[in-house]
């Protein structure tokens, strides 16, 4: 790569890049926000289907046969 | 939170029995007073109290222990603990005299009369409120106390 080469490059890269200006910061402080999103709860996942299809089941069950219930409450 | 991780998942699994038991226990003094024959409450109150809490404290450490070598999810672990708790709570209750045995039923409590075909649902039922109560709330206490 010659000298003419390399101006070259610098012209075509100074056309493609935009001047940045002297002293240009983002408007507001972004690594406080990084910071809590970090200190956040993990997601919570979701309850699946099927584990709803139990609870109603059991809610089912409950209802239909009450006298169940003080029998499960012994038994924990 | 790294310190004691073996107490601290006893105190996770007493969590749900301590809360159960008052419920119980309320539920048994209004029977009293309303059944025709009284209730034998202290005798009931043996199983709940001294065996069920140890029982599902110890299970939640067990859990922690068998972590380090296996992954086993919580509500599965959880799901086999009525394989060993329904059989000896039962026991017990007929060595109390907490129930008698009938032809066709089973009566708790001197009170709750349950079909045997029914004793086989609850059964499982029992497993499945054991599954979601270990998944969901012990899981969740595990993790408000750092285990999980």
């Amino acid at each position: 790569m010659n000298a003419q080469d390399e101006n070259r490059i610098k012209q075509l890269l100074k056309q493609t890049l935009p001047p940045v200006a002297d002293g240009a910061e983002p408007e507001r402080d972004l690594w406080p926000a990084v910071l809590r999103r970090l200190d956040a709860d993990p997601p919570r996942h979701a309850v699946p289907w099927f584990d709803w299809a139990l609870i109603s089941g059991l809610a089912l069950f409950a209802i239909s046969f009450p006298a169940t219930i003080p029998v499960f409450l012994y038994y924990m | 939170m790294n310190n004691h991780p073996y107490l601290r998942a006893y105190l996770a699994g007493v969590f749900i029995p301590t809360l159960i038991f008052p419920v119980l226990i309320t539920l048994l003094l209004v029977s009293e007073l309303v059944a025709p024959e009284p209730i034998p409450v202290e005798r009931i109150m043996i199983f709940p109290l001294a065996f069920a809490p140890v029982a599902w404290g110890l299970w939640n450490v067990f859990w922690v222990a068998l972590r380090k070598f296996s992954n086993v999810p919580l509500g599965l672990h959880g799901a086999i603990l009525p394989l060993l708790l329904m059989p000896m709570g039962t026991v017990l209750a007929k060595c109390l005299g907490i129930i008698t045995l009938g032809a066709h039923s089973v009566t708790w409590f001197q009170a709750v009369e349950i079909p045997y075909w029914q004793i086989g649902c609850s059964f499982a039922f029992g497993l499945v409120m054991y599954y979601l109560v270990w998944k969901y709330i012990i899981g969740f206490v595990n993790r408000v106390l750092g285990i999980a």
